[in-house]
């Protein structure tokens, strides 16, 4: 290196060493910065907003609590949409994490190449765009073109169900569509964790002559419970807060037959981008919508084990 | 035959032996009908995008409906065509790689700068900060969406590619798996570049980069996988046309009040999600790490 260039390095290491203690302080700032500007900054707007009409561009006048109000006591479509919501959710856990454990534990004793291509398959899902499975199942489901319907009838099933407009159907097909996507998430996070058994812990439960079932409730299952934490956390999250699904699997963007599948976030975006442009009442819905999030996450954090899921 | 046996001393019952073996098989044979009921809309999907748009919804699928390599003559490139120079996809699939990539780098430098000043630094103050950024985790932003918009409108950031780029590089998860990554690299490597005249910019740059590269590598495939398929946060913040990702693109393709373009929405379907699936063969490992197994960092 020139005589030159080494004096100018000498030189330019001077300026962080003046800058003492307040050095951390540079690396962390555009972090925090992009933060505080696009999250925390939302908040406060979003806190404001809550206690006003603000309508699109508008900002409104204050109006008080008026809009939580209306939300929790005079709008039956928020409600309906918690229902929904809790029933997504619901049928998303009780889904996903017992078949992902299930095909976790099966594909866990296949041995070779066979694995590695189940495994692979039951993964894709997970890389494909949310918006195009939406689209895809929206025209599988079709009662009268859908491949759903002709396979049904193929094995001699009925099938002429109208699953797209029945309301009865509408959030099990999501829940149907979030399994088809989500379970091979949930799958390979178990397996790892499986495999990071110890495998003496089964020889010896052969060797008790242990039933595979008692060796899954006993051993497995037990074993697996920070990993069983971790997923069931973040399927809640992920099915709480689902959009695409009510938005797009449904035909005209109504979220179902008499929006039999509007759930949370649909709500929130619905009244503020799509019916009359509702700002300070979407806000305010945000909020409530925000904190019932908060305090599933926290619970089933509680509930499952806090303890395990911090050393994860 | 005596002694063979006398070397397994707990031999299982004959019948039970037999029962484990069917119950394996069949669960075996249950997985593999289940991989292909998986497979089956993408390899539908893989099917239609090639065919014309009369063919798309036939019952049964017009694969299925002779020789497979009879059927395949009505194959062409038309849809893309179509969706190309129609639908303007191809502005909305570089619009897709232009955000994906720039997101990527920009959160490669904002989070790997903080994640070494939480893991190799001293500062006032520090565990309690990097306590509450992880609790920020658990907060459903995407519940705020009309005070975002307003947030952006406010910063003139609306119907930008920035708009949409900078709030993505200020991943909470994404610091704490770069900062678990950083601290395992010894400090001792930091001092000694330190004793030799090195600034604290130049250890970032030429030895925590470097060396988290695995670490950096996760990153990227996560936020890959996160940005290319986005769909509300963009939605709200594109509003202009020209601007359109693919997820967006789709949409509005398909929200057409009459003669939805069927055809160009399998071709545009088909692009977005072959890109994912290409880079997930090449990358298998790292991809269900960087997925899945990230966070044990």
């Amino acid at each position: 290196m020139s005589v030159a260039a080494d004096t100018a390095q000498r030189r330019g290491r001077k300026i962080p060493l003046r800058l003492g203690k307040l050095q951390p302080l540079l690396f962390i700032a555009p972090f925090i910065a992009v933060l505080a500007a696009f999250h925390f900054y939302t908040y406060y707007v979003g806190v404001k907003m809550s206690f006003t009409d603000a309508q699109s561009i508008n900002p409104g006048e204050w109006i008080g609590v008026s809009n939580y109000v209306e939300v929790l006591t005079d709008d039956p479509d928020f409600w309906a949409a918690i229902r929904h919501t809790i029933y997504f959710t619901v049928g998303g856990l009780l889904t996903q994490i017992p078949g992902a454990l299930i095909l976790a534990v099966i594909l866990n004793g296949i041995a070779g190449r066979l694995r590695g291509v189940l495994r692979t398959s039951y993964y894709i899902p997970v890389l494909i765009n949310t918006v195009v499975a939406a689209l895809i199942f929206r025209m599988m489901f079709n009662r009268d073109t859908g491949l759903i319907n002709w396979t049904l009838g193929r094995l001699g099933l009925p099938n002429n169900t109208n699953w797209l407009y029945d309301s009865a159907y509408s959030v099990p097909l999501m829940v149907a569509v979030a399994f088809w996507q989500w379970v091979g998430y949930h799958m390979v996070y178990l397996l790892a964790s499986l495999q990071a058994i110890d495998p003496q812990v089964y020889e010896v439960a052969k060797l008790d002559g242990a039933s595979p079932l008692r060796v899954l409730f006993q051993i497995t299952i037990p074993l697996l419970r920070p990993a069983l934490t971790f997923v069931s956390v973040t399927s809640a999250i992920g099915c709480l807060q689902v959009f695409e699904y009510p938005f797009l699997l449904f035909p005209n963007a109504g979220y179902g037959p008499g929006k039999a599948a509007m759930t949370a976030i649909p709500f929130i975006y619905r009244n503020a981008f799509s019916s009359q442009f509702r700002y300070g009442y979407a806000a305010a819905a945000g909020w409530i919508v925000f904190f019932m999030i908060l305090a599933v996450s926290l619970l089933q954090l509680r509930v499952l084990g806090l303890s395990q899921a911090e050393d994860l | 035959m005596a002694s063979v046996s006398s070397t397994q001393p707990i031999r299982q019952p004959g019948l039970s032996n037999l029962l484990t073996k069917a119950l394996r098989l069949c669960g075996l044979a249950a997985m593999c009908v289940l991989a292909l009921i998986f497979a089956a809309p993408l390899l539908w999907l893989a099917d239609v995008a090639f065919r014309p748009k009369s063919e798309i919804f036939s019952v049964p699928p017009k694969i299925l409906s002779g020789p497979v390599t009879e059927t395949m003559k009505s194959y062409s490139l038309e849809s893309f065509r179509q969706a190309i120079d129609r639908w303007d996809v191809g502005q909305a699939f570089l619009n897709s790689a232009f955000i994906t990539v720039s997101a990527i780098v920009l959160t490669i430098l904002v989070c790997s700068l903080c994640a070494f000043a939480f893991a190799h630094m001293r500062f006032p103050g520090r565990d309690i900060v990097f306590v509450c950024l992880l609790a920020t985790m658990m907060m459903p932003t995407v519940t705020m969406i009309s005070p975002y918009y307003r947030v952006l409108r406010l910063y003139g950031l609306n119907n930008t590619y920035q708009g949409l780029i900078i709030p993505y590089s200020a991943s909470v998860f994404l610091l704490f798996l770069l900062r678990q990554y950083f601290v395992k690299i010894p400090s001792s490597y930091i001092e000694a570049a330190l004793m030799d005249g090195a600034s604290m910019f130049r250890v970032w740059w030429q030895i925590i980069l470097p060396l988290g590269k695995p670490a950096l590598a996760t990153l990227a495939i996560y936020q890959f996988r996160a940005v290319w398929n986005d769909f509300l946060i963009p939605m709200i913040v594109l509003r202009n046309r020209a601007l359109h990702t693919l997820p967006i693109k789709l949409q509005f393709m398909d929200s057409q009040n009459y003669n939805v373009p069927f055809d160009a929405i399998m071709a545009t379907s088909l692009i977005a999600v072959l890109i994912p699936v290409v880079f997930f063969f090449l990358f298998q490992k790292q991809f269900i790490e960087g997925l899945s197994g990230g966070l044990k960092g």
